[in-house]
């Protein structure tokens, strides 16, 4: 169809005719979701290809669009199953670290201790930094054709830089202050990945499982109703970045299972000789102590810490494979990196 | 086979790996520490922690002693010199605790020149040695606005959800005319947010921490581009109607193409700015409750966009003059390719239909829509005075509308 061809009238009213499927979205109980919109010709499973343009799915292509440089082509690369769903669950989640953080009930803490929260808060502000910075390099890879993915990495680009506020916030709030700056963490990792389904694995099912299962024991490591509020609404966050990631490995294992040798390369060079990204290396003292005080009550339990220490790497490792299994890689339990394969159950 | 790997293995059998004990031997260890070690109660993971972390013979020996772990415990993270004491309070209660209240003492030093090429926090202690992660904009006068600072605040306040807060089931049909215009119009300005949004997102690993703010406000408008591309989508198929034409690409691709970030943002003051104007007039071009309050909503996050690139623009001017010449490049290729667009049938023909009325009101609807391209392109003039800036040479089309 052409675009501009000029009637007598000086019209051209072409695109008028290009109804064939009239459509009618109803809305549902939640409203008018994604979900109820993905249907008949828009549905993600009437996906034609991609074209390298940004013409959303099921918008007429126009003649003479410019291509606007590579991006993936099929929607194994990046779909998840999910991203619907938790797209919308995102904008009906979102929250403020400003006005639903209980501010007022931080309170004075010991010394040691006010120093271990702000310690970990200054790891996590940076550990969340790079959660924002790695889905939004991905962001222009994601063809329109599969525009729910990009929507849901979009959502969680806002709520990674709540995090980052948040934690910054809480350092700042309590008569502490920022303290050491973390030790790479495995952060480079997510960032140097050079395929979507290697990031999503290292970062959505790893790193931020891994910080999961922290966010999750936040009633152990916090210490004031703020803190311990603000782990549960990051860790409702996370759950569903969490739930991209793994549905997204499925969809791959399921649709492209000759992809698997090369998801456990990637699982491989990371698990190696690194406690995981984002999770805090049980070898760098600032995050490993910060987080024995904090989880034991103060110096003196810090051996007691250590051991609720070890429970959280043991969590963090068991759900991890857990995880894994479920997107259809349970034989990454064979074959984990020894760092993490020391916390692992028996089958 | 790695040290790591041995104590895995070990694991099973309790047998100290030959890597661990020369570890110990290099730190001064005693010969039979790590058996004592072991023979406490601690496990081999924790051992290898304690060589990994340098514990010193002298070291583990005092922990074993004194029957404590063998776990490194320096605590000199507590002793680092960042600034300590800070508590921040909310200067507006019903705000509550904002971004800008933490800007106190060294925290709110938003250097002209960031320097550390890592992820630090801006304010914590730096590690003597860092990877490069690889940030190109370290310069404060590239991306910064004071502005940003409450914007994302007010960004988060004013949230909305288009499942929900729109009243979907009040829809009621529009003549075809009317409706297919309505369509045509929501597919151009779907794929527009959509791309803006991806675009913005590209640029955020670029931006180095120093000017956290700033990418914080980023990100609430990549998640309103995102709302906004979905809600115009939903608009599209809810109603009898679908998605028409993609939106023309000759305008989009110079934000695309631009190669610095001062270039991205003087390309998107461009559309920014009259889209927010377009928006802003939603009840001419509405055809019922629900579109009249999408672009009021669609408005109302459109104005922090504007008002970050204008006063993003007049900061760099001020700091750096001598590139104000330069701008008028960008403008002068932005509004070449936005004119180009507005030219295009499927763009101007769908407004000049609800402006007018109908398909058969066309005429008085064209009339309608050269004075809102004439209120366009009079408020991004305004715009760019604003933030200092007079554009001496107006793309000659958009001067032919101001006449």
């Amino acid at each position: 169809m052409a675009a501009n061809p000029v009637t007598e009238s000086g019209l051209d009213l072409s695109w008028l005719n290009l109804y064939d499927e009239p459509t009618s979205a109803v809305p549902g109980k939640k409203g008018l979701t994604l979900k109820e919109i993905n249907l008949g010709k828009y549905a993600d499973d009437r996906r034609g290809l991609g074209d390298m343009t940004y013409r959303t799915r099921g918008a007429i292509p126009r003649p003479g669009a410019q291509r606007f440089g590579p991006n993936y082509q099929k929607k194994a690369d990046v779909w998840s199953e999910n991203c619907v769903m938790l797209y919308e669950e995102a904008t009906q989640r979102q929250w403020s670290s400003a006005r639903d953080i209980p501010w007022e009930t931080l309170e004075a803490l010991p010394d040691e201790i006010e120093r271990a929260m702000c310690q970990l808060c200054t790891m996590l502000t940076e550990v969340e930094f790079i959660a924002g910075d790695v889905p939004g390099q991905w962001m222009p890879f994601v063809s329109a054709q599969d525009f729910e993915a990009g929507l849901f990495l979009m959502s969680q680009i806002m709520d990674e830089a709540r995090h980052t506020d948040v934690f910054r916030k809480r350092a700042l709030a309590n008569g502490g202050g920022l303290l050491a700056q973390g030790a790479g963490l495995g952060l480079r990792t997510l960032i140097e990945a050079r395929d979507f389904t290697e990031m999503s694995v290292l970062m959505h099912v790893q790193a931020e499982g891994f910080v999961q299962s922290m966010f999750r024991m936040g009633e152990l490591i916090g210490q004031t109703d703020a803190d311990k509020r603000i782990f549960r609404m990051s860790a409702q966050d996370e759950s569903r970045h969490l739930a991209f990631g793994v549905m997204h490995l499925k969809y791959v294992l399921d649709t492209e299972p000759d992809r698997r040798e090369e998801i456990h390369h990637y699982l491989d060079k990371a698990e190696g000789d690194a406690a995981g990204g984002g999770s805090g290396d049980v070898t760098f003292p600032p995050v490993f102590e910060s987080l024995c005080l904090l989880l034991g009550g103060g110096a003196d339990k810090f051996d007691e810490g250590l051991q609720k220490f070890l429970l959280l790497r043991k969590r963090q490792i068991n759900e991890y494979v857990h995880r894994l299994g479920v997107a259809g890689l349970g034989d990454r339990r064979d074959r984990l990196g020894p760092l993490m394969a020391q916390f692992l159950d028996p089958a | 086979m790695s040290t790591g790997e041995a104590l895995a293995r070990a694991r099973e059998g309790s047998q100290v790996p030959q890597d661990a004990r020369d570890k110990a031997r290099e730190l001064g260890w005693d010969d039979d520490l790590i058996d004592l070690a072991v023979e406490k109660g601690h496990s081999l993971a924790i051992i290898w922690q304690a060589l990994k972390g340098g514990v010193t013979g002298a070291q583990a020996k005092e922990f074993l002693v004194h029957g404590q772990s063998a776990a490194p415990r320096d605590f000199s993270w507590m002793k680092v010199p960042t600034e300590w004491g800070i508590r921040a309070k909310a200067a507006d209660p019903a705000l509550g605790l904002a971004i800008g209240d933490l800007n106190v003492g060294t925290y709110g030093d938003i250097p002209d020149v960031w320097t550390n090429r890592s992820e630090i926090a801006r304010g914590s202690y730096p590690n003597p040695l860092n990877e490069d992660m690889g940030y190109t904009i370290f310069e404060k006068a590239v991306v910064w606005a004071d502005c940003c600072v409450p914007l994302y605040e007010d960004a988060i306040r004013d949230r909305w959800v288009s499942a929900t807060d729109l009243n979907w089931a009040g829809l009621e049909a529009l003549p075809g005319d009317l409706e297919k215009a309505v369509c045509q119009f929501m597919t151009e300005q779907s794929e527009r947010a959509y791309f803006v949004g991806a675009l913005w997102s590209g640029w955020l690993p670029d931006i180095s921490y120093g000017f956290l703010e700033l990418k914080l406000f980023l990100s609430t408008v990549i998640y309103d581009l995102a709302r906004h591309s979905e809600a115009f989508r939903k608009r599209a198929l809810s109603n009898c109607g679908g998605l028409g034409l993609q939106a023309p690409t000759d305008y989009s691709r110079v934000a695309q193409e631009a190669r610095s970030f001062i270039e991205l943002a003087a390309v998107l003051f461009v559309q920014d700015s009259m889209l927010y104007t377009l928006f802003s007039q939603g009840d001419q071009f509405a055809q019922n409750d629900l579109e009249r309050q999408m672009y009021q909503l669609v408005a109302k996050d459109r104005a922090r966009m504007r008002q970050y690139h204008v006063e993003r623009l007049k900061h760099f001017l001020f700091k750096t003059p001598d590139r104000r010449g330069e701008q008028d490049l960008y403008f002068a290729r932005a509004e070449a390719k936005m004119v180009k667009d507005w030219g295009d049938s499927a763009v101007w023909e769908p407004l000049a239909i609800l402006l007018g009325g109908g398909r058969d009101k066309i005429a008085q609807g064209q009339a309608k829509l050269q004075e809102l391209r004439k209120l366009q392109v009079q408020n991004y003039v305004q715009d760019l005075k604003d933030a200092t800036f007079t554009r001496t040479h107006l793309n000659g089309r958009m001067k032919d509308m101001l006449a």
